[in-house]
């Protein structure tokens, strides 16, 4: 019933409209007139489509008309204050309007020869060109609008991960509460764990209106200006995510200055921001604009590469940046962190860059991964050069550890911490002419890892820059103590470490042996010289003669034992172990000879009476001499007798 | 679009320095009969030589050419032969490399070198700048389309509007930083007042440094210290340090050029030469360098956002364009749309020009910062190792 009174009252209304109207303007006024009055009711298409009806639709009278009408509804919009899709109805009737007049311009396209119907192509194409401006600041603004109250929101929510609250709530807020590690000053991200998330950078409802708007502008022609428009907007939305990860824009030049402590903050910073775009920025600014552009997919492509170029050649300048930096050992963590990450962030890369127009982000993204390869290679050459000029001007006192030694091997076990991306890093080096490794067969020869032949080429430098350093000693004994405990300390650091399986056992066994060659050498220039003068030869000789010899042996063993232990007092061995080993060797070296001495001095019926005077020690005395010896002078004026 | 598929010569430095150094040492040996110079010596020489062929080759360029997207290719081109030449060069000396005084002549032109590189990645920025105008300058071509079955009312607004469009583009350049920050949302006022719409909107696209990034400092600082060495560095480096001062040179030049030519932030001319003309390339290097300072004095292009010829051209096409789209009185006489169908034509032709040479011209730039990354490297492992084992 409702209806049909509608219809009847309209009916009146069109009736009043034409009977009045002389004149179309009039006519039209009239119906404007009806549709302020009640803008519901007298909707203006409601009464001019059945006014078109009304009407026998014959040559450019109909089109003429058709235009008209199209002109009063668009020019409505077009001259709009407001937002047209700020209202539903608005915009589906623009949206409406517009197809009605791209299709009329199709259908009376072939009729363009004649002039009356050129003339109303030619209005039809000012009227398109004035719609398809304000669906361009249509399309931006529903852009700027959903993105702005989205970082709005996050913003309130101090959440500093981009989209997380996207309106579909596709982001489960509990991620979040891991534990804040950073305390910075810089807003940083929350620490994500699973980054296999695409979030919805705007409302599914805009994401539905901007594909409604980016079809028609690419059918009017206007493709370019809509995506034009789409990338400027979301390159920003991109940049500003970025930079609210706490992500500067940084030349290599200021990467370079830049003091160590503070890039490795920015490293870190850097690799969150990383992940956070090729996991969840990128693919999200990907499913969006494949929405967007839905159908449009040379559109579709294109955009992306724009909105995404700027960001991703920032966060791969950085790296770029770093690995061309400096090559000091130190960084070798960090610049590890740096290749592990673009490592593993490849896929990612291939995936979302898998178009040909981002085909240049792919092969950029493995240039400078491969250039971070490089850069953990000149640093290992580094270490090799500060190892190789390591002046041997002081002796460390006592023939104990030398920093030197503690340094490489503390940072090679660290290093062999990342082990499987050190043989990946080395596996891709190509030996080029004139480096080390070609110039040692056996190295060549052995079947194992580069990485492992990198190592054994560092111990190598490692030792023969020890050796140096023992013969700044000018005893031989201390140099012997002196290499002993420094191979003794790199054996141990292998042995118990990744260090040792990539070494191997072969090595170990070879250097367990060097050690006690060491301890041989030391032995025989020290002890071996004390146990040398108690030596006698089995020739018999005259009592008293014998006497008068024994007796000088004796009083020179005193001297020279004396000596001994006041030289290797301050003397030191490091390991406990073989500490204990060195004094039990020594005090039984000396000690079976001593005994061997005192038997025949007993032996000798002379001596024997004056025995008490002559024998300055006992075996017991010797015995807790030694012992009291490699503490480094701990024990030289304590239990002294 | 760039597909930059550039993976760097897969040649490793000791091979190619092997090949190379094997043939030239075929051609030393047909020479020695009389042995007076040393291969050293005539490998010294056929660099300065080859340098100032191929600078003398480049400032025989037309005053049409010169500043030309081709003419930058083949700068580009110039520097990465005399770069390779001067690689090799090294090579072959690399026993002196980490002597003094050459070890100190060398790490101060990689450290020259590395300040290249924040240039080579402004460039790359500019060169997408002038991607964006691009975009610009396809719409006016699009509305304005010689397919087009007539160019009404809606057309030409749709190129003015394009147009706008890239005079604020171009223009933010010069002023880059005053007017970006500022966004301007507000909608509604639109209509009235069209063109001068929130900038922001038109922003155009960002550099990968920071906005203080100056590409004049940076030049300054490729050329801080650079100088001529004295005769005795020459006798002690046993003539090298002769090729390093000339590599030296051809760096700050052609990045010099690079900035004189492309848009990039602070753009700054004032970089001083100063080559002794005893040099043999210093002739073509200077003429080149006044012939370009002559160009940036030229009053159309004072306050241009990059001397490239095509952006001149481009800047003078949409000019034209904008006071022809600016004067039309529809419908259009014959003769009025016979101009403008003209300005389209060479619009069309200058965006050709573009979309065929940028793509390859940053290819190049990207592949000069990858050279100039490689040659450092294998310099500083040089550098480090200090007893040859061959």
């Amino acid at each position: 019933m409702a209806d049909n009174s509608e219809e009847k009252l309209l009916a009146v209304a069109r009736h009043i409209a034409k009977t009045l109207g002389r004149t179309e303007t009039m006519t039209d006024d009239i119906l404007q007139i009806f549709s302020t009055f009640d803008n519901h009711r007298f909707s203006r298409e409601k009464l001019s489509e059945k006014m078109d009806g009304d009407d026998d639709p014959r040559g450019y009278a109909a089109l003429e008309h058709s235009l008209k009408s199209l002109d009063r509804r668009i020019s409505r919009y077009v001259a709009a204050d407001q937002a047209i899709w700020a209202d539903s109805a608005d915009s589906a009737e623009f949206i409406d309007a517009i197809d009605e007049l791209l299709s009329t311009v199709r259908d009376w396209n072939h009729m363009a020869a004649e002039k009356p119907v050129a003339a109303c192509l030619d209005r039809a194409d000012d009227l398109l060109q004035q719609a398809m401006f304000r669906l361009e600041d249509e399309f931006r603004l529903l852009i700027e609008r959903s993105a702005e109250s989205f970082n709005l929101q996050n913003r309130f929510s101090g959440d500093g991960l981009e989209g997380s609250g996207a309106g579909n709530g596709n982001f489960s807020s509990d991620e979040d509460e891991d534990e804040d590690e950073n305390g910075d000053r810089i807003p940083v991200a929350h620490p994500v764990t699973d980054f296999d998330i695409v979030i919805d950078a705007l409302p599914l409802g805009t994401i539905n209106d901007l594909h409604e708007i980016a079809k028609r502008m690419v059918a009017a022609g206007f493709g370019k200006e809509c995506s034009h428009v789409y990338s400027s907007c979301r390159r920003d939305f991109l940049e500003e995510s970025i930079s609210r990860l706490g992500l500067q824009k940084l030349s290599i030049e200021e990467v370079h200055k830049m003091p160590w402590s503070e890039l490795e903050d920015e490293i870190e910073r850097w690799t969150k921001a990383v992940n956070v775009a090729l996991r969840i920025l990128f693919p999200s600014e990907q499913r969006l604009c494949d929405r967007v552009f839905f159908g449009l997919s040379a559109a579709s492509d294109l955009s992306f590469m724009e909105v995404c170029r700027g960001t991703a050649i920032q966060l791969l300048n950085f790296a770029d940046a770093v690995a061309i930096g400096s090559r000091a050992p130190e960084r070798l963590f960090k610049i590890l962190d740096v290749f592990e990450t673009l490592r593993d962030l490849m896929p990612e890369f291939e995936e979302v860059f898998s178009d040909h127009y981002c085909a240049f982000l792919r092969t950029e993204a493995v240039t400078i991964w491969k250039r971070l390869g490089e850069a953990i290679r000149g640093i290992f050459m580094e270490l090799e050069n500060l190892i190789r000029r390591d002046p041997a001007k002081a002796a460390v006192p006592g023939g104990g550890l030398h920093p030197i030694t503690r340094y490489v091997m503390n940072y090679l076990r660290a290093a062999c911490g990342a082990r499987q991306t050190l043989e990946q890093v080395f596996e891709d080096n190509i030996p080029s002419v004139g480096d080390y490794r070609t110039s040692d067969p056996n190295d060549r020869a052995s079947s194992s890892s580069p990485l492992a032949v990198q190592m054994a080429w560092i111990m190598e430098l490692l030792e023969s820059n020890l050796e140096g350093k023992s013969r700044v000693y000018r005893d031989s004994a201390l140099s012997a103590i002196f290499l002993m405990n420094n191979t003794r300390y790199i054996v141990q650091k292998v042995k118990d470490s990744e260090l040792g399986s990539l070494l191997g056992e072969d090595w170990i066994r070879k250097h367990s042996a060097k050690v006690r060659q060491y301890h041989v050498n030391y032995q025989r220039n020290s002890w071996g010289k004390v146990i040398a003068v108690l030596k006698l030869d089995n020739s018999s000789l005259a009592p008293s003669a014998a006497s008068k010899l024994l007796k000088e042996k004796l009083k020179s063993f005193n001297m020279q034992f004396e000596e001994m232990c006041k030289t290797q007092s301050t003397w030191v061995v490091v390991d406990e172990q073989l500490r204990t080993e060195m004094r039990l060797s020594a005090t039984g070296n000396v000690l079976s000879a001593y005994r061997n001495f005192l038997g025949r001095l007993h032996n000798v019926p002379e001596v024997e009476r004056h025995t008490e005077k002559h024998i300055r020690h006992s075996v017991e005395d010797i015995e807790a001499r030694i012992n009291e010896l490699f503490q480094g002078g701990i024990g030289f004026t304590g239990s002294r007798k | 679009m760039p597909a930059t598929d550039y993976q760097g010569s897969s040649v490793p430095f000791a091979s190619l320095g092997r090949s190379l150094l094997s043939i030239r040492r075929d051609q030393v040996h047909s020479m020695e009969s009389n042995h007076d110079p040393t291969s050293q010596e005539l490998e010294l020489e056929a660099f300065q030589k080859q340098v100032s062929d191929r600078f003398g080759d480049l400032a025989s360029a037309s005053s049409d050419d010169l500043l030309s997207l081709s003419w930058i290719r083949r700068l580009l081109d110039a520097f990465l032969c005399c770069q390779e030449e001067f690689r090799v060069i090294l090579f072959n000396n690399r026993n002196l490399v980490s002597r003094s005084p050459l070890d100190r002549l060398i790490t101060d032109f990689f450290e020259r070198s590395v300040k290249a590189l924040d240039v080579c990645n402004a460039i790359r920025d500019g060169i997408e700048q002038v991607r964006q105008w691009q975009k610009h300058m396809e719409i006016v071509l699009c509305a304005l389309d010689s397919r087009q079955r007539t160019l009404g009312e809606g057309q030409f607004r749709r190129a003015k509007k394009a147009l706008t469009d890239l005079a604020i583009a171009m223009l933010d350049e010069k002023d880059s930083g005053s007017v970006l920050a500022q966004r301007n949302r507000s909608f509604g006022r639109n209509n009235t007042s069209k063109d001068s719409r929130s900038v922001g909107h038109f922003r155009s696209l960002s550099w990968s440094v920071s906005r203080s990034w100056s590409a004049a400092k940076q030049l300054q600082a490729i050329g801080n210290n650079l100088a001529a060495p004295r005769g005795n560095e020459v006798v002690a480096t046993g003539g090298l340090a002769v090729p390093v001062f000339t590599m030296g040179s051809i760096l700050l030049f052609v990045m010099w050029a690079l900035v004189a030519a492309i848009p990039c932030q602070d753009r700054g001319l004032q970089t001083h030469f100063s080559i002794s003309r005893h040099f043999t390339w210093a002739a073509p290097v200077l003429s080149l360098h006044e012939r370009i300072m002559d160009e940036a004095k030229k009053r159309d292009r004072r306050n241009s956002n990059g001397l490239l010829k095509e952006i001149n051209q481009m800047e003078k096409c949409a000019r034209h364009m904008a006071e022809l789209a600016d004067a039309v009185h529809l419908p259009l006489t014959e003769e009025r749309e016979a101009e403008v169908r003209l300005g389209v034509s060479e619009l069309a032709q200058i965006c050709e020009t573009m979309k065929d040479g940028l793509d390859p011209l940053e290819r190049q730039v990207r592949e000069v910062f990858h050279r100039i990354v490689r040659s450092r490297t294998e310099g500083l492992d040089c550098l480090g190792r200090p007893n040859n084992p061959e």
